[in-house]
């Protein structure tokens, strides 16, 4: 019996970890990295309110582009997102559960959990965990958040973050991620190669580094502007801030980082500093966001009673 | 003094207090009338770093049998039974400790009071002070005792404190035993003010006893609390399953599929190995690592064999075994020539299987991977090492370093230094620096590829082989680029050409140099630039290769060529490098080298900017220091530099040459005389490098130095005779210096062995 198709793999989940309490929210309409990235994780895992969410993600790794070549590395790829906050205490059950509601028979394979730890360093954030290595093909990364924009995570958000095609595939028994049924008919390649080539040629050929840095640039500025004016201005309503703007053109920042890095053009020194700029707008960002999160209400709180 | 400081109150065990004087006559004296049991602890955990386990399996068991000890739970005079066992899986910690007692011994107090002869009078009745005492304490005078210390007889109050049952207790400190481990890496699952453990704790087994009187010890850490349950392997048989003893408790989880004994999961990893391959003649290359990170991170592991296509076996053998070890957790399989075969050997942590879809599903990522691992190499060749110079501007070193193009223009510099300070000594060829050169320009560009980038444990060794693939057409340069990380410890091999053994150290010369310009030396355990392992290569390679290099001369041009901003000035980063040179240097001798550590002191004081000269000098004097000559030699060695030290400052005398016409018949004469004969014959050996035998024929001046210290007034009242003699002396020092330093031998213990001596000093 072939395995789920792409598209059914993204409903099962959707549906497991919407009947485990989670809001199934829509991707992120931005260039990122990771799932991670996104404020429904980066800024909900901040403060003390209970918080549970699923949602697909695309996620782009300009640097990891094979113009659509290579059958099994993507310059975007497919990330599903769950963050449980605070864990239960049977979060790794419950992630198990969840691979036997995709098909898995975990009688007939071999699941490991093994040591990996991740960090993002432009976003100040880190935790602790492992990567899922079902039959020898890293699944899923299992991470105990530890910090995130620089703050230290009270209470500890777990993250899930499962690597769909790859998943697929191996649902599909298919070395080829470009073979993956996306449904009964349509391949992920027909979806997706074109669009794999074209952002690889640009990333890695066409994309000129001038721009791309004025662009950093820019982004930037506004963002520090936004950030610096709300630090000055204490008078005005703090929940008309544009928070979740000057996240955005941080997140353009990173983004535009990891074109010029893919590019090859970010010199010795500045490599780090950039790093160190966008770092700094996240911590900002995530600083304003636990401010003005306090004393707010959870909408999960009497659901689920933390 | 209140009489409840505690210096004055001392907490006596009967069993512990041997040879102490006080006379003590408690209960249970008899540590076999206290009934025992055995204690079962097991933390059951969120999957632990295999890296991690090992420790944490000892840890916990010394933690516990420590807090047991202090807690006054551990039975006297145990026997031959071990004090108790400790077991680990990725899931659990696990002690054993067969006999805890059930009910802690009784703690005998003993407050004292004052001194006898304040308390009693000279009619033998207290004084006030005996009964303010007696009465802070709430007890009649006559219930005091007398007890004697070192200060002289006191009053004393003795107390006895009952013991309270064991499972009190435990409960109490078992929360801090847990909690109170450390790890290399922990981490928070609650919240940054909850508990701190290396994974998440999710259930406790704490039992007391055996069968019926099995019972569970209550407590709870991180929200967990304790049972008398344990929970089999995490997919096949989970639990929870109640436990009555340490015997049930193997038995059963070896049902649930967990064998907690990480020595038996090894057998089964070896002989699955063994007995997979046993029809095909073939055998995994052996990694002592690989099978500590297999034991380590299974319950129950089950060898599994794989295969791939005979293609991949195009690529080197170097890449293929790292993309199976490292990425994949495999071993590589080779026939009984030691060429790969298409088969790898993974251990799985399930039973088997029957249906070929895990084997499929490993099949599948080898293959990926592999693939990834072609393509890089092709898409690397299509620019060669010899074209990948110019981005290494691009490649940063370290921040106030620069990149790695400026790191090997420096390399460079000291690799050319090396080369010249070879040549004048013969056996090093014009064409051999030019070999050096050309893999110090190469060397470094395979960071630039993408199978390091992806790979970055092959720097190097990928380097090597684009090298040889790319016709490198000057001989020894691929091997040389290949080698030039090595050592990488003191336990590994050295280059295998003299080229890659240059261009190691130019390397490593500059890492250290460099490093310690810029701030970053080692400071206590943190070294984040690994500069001692640097220095550690360096000093080995030099010693190891016997190559005549002066290290001074080589780290001043290394310092000299330096274009960073100095933040001390540049003769104190000189000096300290020396010093942290010297070090290394001693480090090596000693631990790597086995000497002791007198020998190698003296050994350095004589010199040691050629560590290879240093090497031999100290083989030699480690061969003979022991001959009794050599001994009393020393001995007198150190007197002639005691007096040549006083007389120094006295400074009646300047050294020179011994005025043979007025010395004195005798031993004064018979001395310089057997000097004069030795003189030539020690400094020919010594130019030779023939040390042993420059130290036997130094040897051989015993007799005369002894008779000589015997009959010989050195300090004589003539002005003149006493300088002639101190100028002897000086000669003789100077002799003796020239290989080492006597006088820093320890002198050796008169009423031991020589050969049991040796142990006790390298010892320590």
């Amino acid at each position: 019996m072939p395995g789920l198709t792409f598209q059914e793999l993204i409903f099962k989940l959707s549906q497991f970890w919407a009947e485990q309490g989670c809001v199934v929210a829509l991707p992120y309409d931005l260039e990122v990295g990771a799932g991670t990235m996104c404020p429904e994780t980066f800024l909900r895992v901040l403060g003390p309110e209970p918080w549970r969410v699923a949602y697909v993600q695309p996620s782009r790794r300009p640097a990891d582009g094979r113009y659509g070549e290579n059958p099994h590395r993507l310059l975007k790829h497919t990330q599903m997102q769950v963050i449980l906050k605070p864990p239960p205490a049977d979060v790794q059950d419950l992630y198990l559960k969840s691979l036997t509601s995709i098909g898995i028979d975990l009688r007939h394979h071999d699941i490991r959990f093994e040591e990996d730890n991740w960090e993002a360093p432009t976003l100040g954030a880190w935790g602790i965990g492992w990567q899922v290595v079902l039959d020898g093909l890293e699944i899923t990364q299992f991470t105990y958040f530890q910090q995130s924009g620089g703050l230290d995570l009270e209470p500890i958000s777990v993250e899930l973050t499962y690597g769909l095609e790859r998943i697929a595939a191996f649902l599909q028994g298919t070395g080829d991620v470009y073979q993956v049924c996306w449904n009964e008919k349509v391949r992920y390649g027909d979806m997706r190669r074109a669009e794999e080539l074209e952002l690889s040629v640009y990333d890695f050929e066409a994309a000129s580094p001038e721009t791309c840095r004025t662009l950093f640039e820019l982004h930037e500025g506004e963002a520090s502007r936004l950030l610096e004016e709300a630090a000055d201005d204490v008078t005005s309503d703090p929940a008309r801030f544009p928070l979740r703007k000057a996240y955005e053109l941080c997140l353009k920042c990173s983004h535009l980082f990891n074109i010029l890095d893919a590019r090859g053009a970010i010199s010795v020194t500045e490599r780090a500093s950039l790093m160190a700029r966008v770092r700094r707008l996240a911590c900002d960002v995530a600083r304003v966001y636990v401010e003005r999160q306090s004393g707010t209400q959870s909408p999960l709180v009497e659901a689920e009673p933390a | 003094m209140s009489p409840k400081s505690k210096s004055e109150i001392r907490k006596l065990r009967p069993e512990r207090s041997e040879g102490s004087k006080l006379a003590w006559s408690g209960a249970g004296s008899a540590a076999e009338d206290h009934p025992t049991a055995a204690l079962l602890i097991e933390i059951g955990c969120e999957e632990i770093p295999a890296r991690f386990l090992t420790a944490a399996q000892t840890d916990f068991g010394s933690a516990l049998v420590n807090a047991l000890g202090e807690a006054r739970l551990l039975p006297e005079g145990a026997g031959a039974e071990p004090l108790f066992e400790t077991y680990a899986t990725p899931r659990r910690l696990v002690a054993l400790v067969p006999r805890v007692l059930e009910k802690q011994t009784a703690q005998v107090e003993e407050v004292l009071g004052p001194p006898v002869k304040v308390a009693i009078d000279a009619e033998g009745n207290p004084t006030k002070a005996a009964e303010s005492f007696a009465q802070r304490n709430g007890v009649r005078v006559q219930d005091l005792a007398r007890v004697n210390t070192a200060k002289g007889e006191y009053l004393a109050l003795r107390k006895t404190t009952k013991g309270l049952p064991a499972t009190q207790i435990l409960s109490e400190f078992l929360p801090r035993v847990v909690l109170g481990m450390t790890f290399p890496k922990s981490m928070y699952w609650v919240a940054k003010a909850g508990p701190r453990f290396v994974r998440p704790i999710r259930w406790l087994l704490a039992l007391l006893g055996e069968g019926k009187q099995a019972r569970v010890i209550p407590f709870e850490v991180a929200g967990v609390r304790s049972s008398g349950s344990t929970y089999g392997h995490r997919t096949v048989a989970r639990g929870p399953v109640r436990i009555k003893s340490f015997k049930e408790y193997s038995t059963k989880l070896r049902q649930l599929h967990v064998e907690i004994d990480p020595e038996k999961r090894r057998e089964r990893v070896c002989s699955e190995c063994k007995v997979l391959l046993e029809q095909t003649k073939w055998r995994v290359v052996p990694d002592p690592n690989l099978e500590d990170w297999i034991v380590n991170s299974t319950e129950w592991p089950k060898g599994l064999v794989g295969g791939f296509e005979q293609r991949f076996l195009q690529l080197p053998r170097e890449i293929l075994i790292t993309v199976m070890r490292d990425h994949q957790k495999y071993f590589a399989v080779e026939d009984k020539a030691g060429k790969l075969r298409p088969l790898f050997l993974t251990v799985l942590n399930v039973d088997g299987d029957p249906k070929g879809l895990i084997r499929g599903g490993h099949e599948r990522v080898l293959a990926a991977r592999f693939s990834d691992a072609e393509f890089f190499w092709k898409a690397d060749q299509r620019v060669p090492l010899r074209d990948r110079q110019a981005a290494l501007e691009g490649v940063t070193y370290q921040a106030q370093l620069g990149s790695y193009a400026e790191k090997v223009r420096r390399m460079k510099n000291v690799a050319r230094e090396i080369c010249a300070l070879l040549e004048p000594n013969g056996g090093f060829y014009p064409y051999q620096e030019q070999a050096v050169l050309r893999t110090v320009d190469l060397c470094k560009c395979d960071l630039t590829t993408q199978m390091v980038a992806e790979f970055p444990e092959l720097q190097g060794i990928v380097g090597g082989l684009y090298a040889r693939s790319q016709g490198e057409e000057i001989p020894d340069v691929p091997e040389a680029i290949y080698d030039h990380y090595k050592p990488v410890g003191l336990d590994d091999s050295n280059p295998r050409t003299v080229i890659g053994s240059i261009v190691s150290l130019a390397d490593k010369l500059d890492s250290v140099v460099s490093g310690f310009a810029v701030g970053l030396e080692p400071t206590g355990s943190s070294d984040p630039f690994a500069l001692r392992r640097a220095a550690n290569g360096v000093v080995k390679v030099l010693v190891e290769l016997s190559l005549p290099v002066p290290l001074r001369a080589l780290v001043e041009k290394a310092v000299h060529q330096l274009n960073v901003n100095w933040n001390r000035p540049q003769m104190e980063v000189f000096s300290s490098l020396i010093n942290f040179f010297a070090e290394r240097l001693r480090y090596y001798l000693e631990s790597a080298r086995g000497f002791r550590y007198d020998t190698v002191r003296a050994v350095m004081a004589a010199g040691w900017d050629v560590p290879a000269d240093a090497a031999r000098r100290a083989e030699a004097l480690e061969k003979i220091r022991d001959s009794q000559d050599f001994e009393a030699l020393s001995v007198a060695a150190k007197r002639i530099k005691n007096i040549l030290a006083k007389s120094a400052s006295a400074a009646d005398w300047q050294p020179g040459e011994v005025d043979a016409a007025a010395l004195q018949a005798g031993e004064e004469k018979a001395l310089y005389q057997a000097f004069e004969e030795v003189r030539e014959t020690v400094n020919q050996h010594r130019q030779a490098g023939e040390y042993e035998k420059a130290l036997k024929t130094i040897a051989r001046l015993r007799q005369p130095v002894d008779r000589f210290f015997d009959k010989v007034l050195v300090m004589a009242q003539d002005a003149a005779l006493r300088a002639n003699r101190l100028r002897l002396l000086g000669k003789l020092d100077e002799l003796f210096s020239g290989v080492a330093h006597f006088a820093e031998i320890a002198p050796a213990p008169q009423n031991v062995g020589a050969s049991t001596k040796v142990k006790v000093t390298s010892e320590k």
